[in-house]
């Protein structure tokens, strides 16, 4: 299983780790109980900084994707649940949206841009 | 039947490197630079119509320069003989071949391969345990048989021994640290075909392993062999034994070509097409040629430099 990172990439590169994983754990690619790399074969894998890849892993264990056990490391945990604040869960697709519309997109656009991502996501792995 | 003396040693050794040189520049080393195909020379990428231009020149003096190689090494072997001192070319042949190939790598990425193109990098979410590519059984074992030889040394010594030979054995044969880097290294696989190349490294990686565990066997049963010819007496006064040990040893010589030409041939077969590690840029870095990590080059340097050093300390106490 492969995590892409692309040289045009705006994002921090351990923004670009923890999303990528998340996408994975989305699709269904990665799921409970998977064992993730050592931050060191990562950071060693991909020529970086061993903290970068340690804040990675540590966002994704404060988001509860991961469960990182001293001398196992980090594990797929199950499904977070789900946030009960709406306005939490919404919050990364207001961005989104924001950032689409501020790009000169209009809403049949965003809708058609919407719909092909999320048939992307289901047709990848099965994700619920 | 008589134990073997110590030219008819020297003489089958040097034939057996001499074999495996002339193989490995044949069937090999001679058309290296077209191994990832007519897109690359020596692992750096190069633009279409290459070979039809400057590479025609490239590959002439890749060519003239093996071929000087080998020629000096066929002039130093027959200087040796006639001047008896064969471990002078044991010691010299290692030490031309790595320096000689590696100075015309480190030429031909300097002037080929200075500004490779950016592209995007896949990273494998595949864990590498130890155990899935280092056999602890087996490591134990030469653990073992390398502690027993040095205690039979010690022990039952009886007669004066020189300690350099057992000393310079056991130092080459200590591969483990290697080993356990080679495991951890790993080269960016580019995002584009990323499946194979994760798997082209994966088999390069468990070749490598091979290879150094051959090579620490190879060492382990030369220890073992010294030690028991200098401390168990029944070893020097029965040839068939002493035989027995050069045929095991001969064995493992002969898997251990056989491990490393399977190295080459699988890097041709799986390496045609794809990237070669360090033609091109991830976004944060350029993959190291030697596809290992600064660690690994690191432990190789100080286990090659113990190598040549007790080599010629070897040589400079026979003197």
């Amino acid at each position: 299983m492969f995590l892409t990172l692309q040289d045009n990439d705006k994002r921090p590169i351990y923004q670009q780790i923890a999303d990528g994983i998340k996408a994975l754990i989305a699709r269904g690619n990665l799921r409970e109980g998977t064992s993730l790399p050592s931050v060191r074969q990562v950071a060693g894998d991909l020529g970086i900084n061993l903290n970068t890849v340690a804040v990675a892993y540590r966002q994704l264990q404060d988001e509860g994707f991961v469960t990182v056990r001293h001398g196992a490391g980090a594990v797929i945990s199950p499904r977070p649940p789900r946030p009960v604040n709406q306005a939490e869960l919404y919050q990364p697709l207001r961005t989104a949206l924001t950032q689409l519309v501020l790009a000169g997109l209009k809403g049949h656009e965003i809708e058609e841009a919407v719909r092909q991502e999320l048939t992307i996501l289901q047709q990848k792995g099965g994700a619920q | 039947m008589n134990a073997p003396t110590a030219f008819e040693l020297e003489v089958l050794s040097t034939t057996l490197i001499v074999l495996a040189l002339v193989y490995a520049l044949v069937k090999y080393l001679w058309s290296q630079p077209l191994q990832n195909g007519p897109g690359f020379f020596l692992g750096n990428e190069v633009p279409a119509g290459f070979y039809e231009g400057p590479g025609r020149t490239w590959l002439k003096a890749y060519r003239a320069t093996l071929a000087a190689l080998h020629l000096v090494l066929a002039a130093a072997l027959g200087a040796c003989i006639v001047l008896r001192r064969l471990d002078l070319w044991y010691f010299g042949t290692p030490l031309l071949y790595v320096t000689t190939l590696l100075a015309f790598h480190a030429w031909t990425r300097h002037k080929l391969g200075s500004n490779p193109p950016i592209r995007p990098v896949a990273l494998a979410l595949e864990t590498r345990r130890l155990g899935d590519y280092i056999s602890w059984p087996f490591e134990a074992l030469s653990a073992t048989i390398i502690a027993f030889s040095w205690w039979l040394l010690m022990r039952h010594g009886g007669t004066r021994i020189e300690w350099l030979p057992p000393l310079l054995f056991t130092w080459t044969a200590l591969v483990l640290p290697g080993k356990i880097l080679i495991v951890r290294s790993g080269s960016p696989l580019p995002a584009e075909r990323a499946e194979e190349h994760y798997r082209y490294q994966d088999a390069m990686r468990r070749n490598g392993i091979d290879v150094l565990s051959a090579w620490s066997w190879l060492f382990v049963i030369f220890l073992f062999g010294f030690a028991l010819r200098r401390a168990w007496t029944p070893a020097r006064n029965v040839p068939w034994l002493q035989w027995l040990i050069l045929g095991i040893f001969w064995a493992f010589w002969g898997y251990m070509m056989f491990v490393v030409f399977r190295g080459q041939r699988l890097a041709a077969n799986m390496g045609r097409g794809l990237l070669p590690s360090g033609s091109w840029l991830t976004p944060f870095r350029r993959a190291s040629w030697t596809r290992m990590s600064r660690p690994y080059d690191i432990w190789f340097a100080i286990w090659f430099g113990g190598i040549m050093v007790l080599s010629l300390y070897s040589m400079y106490a026979h003197l």
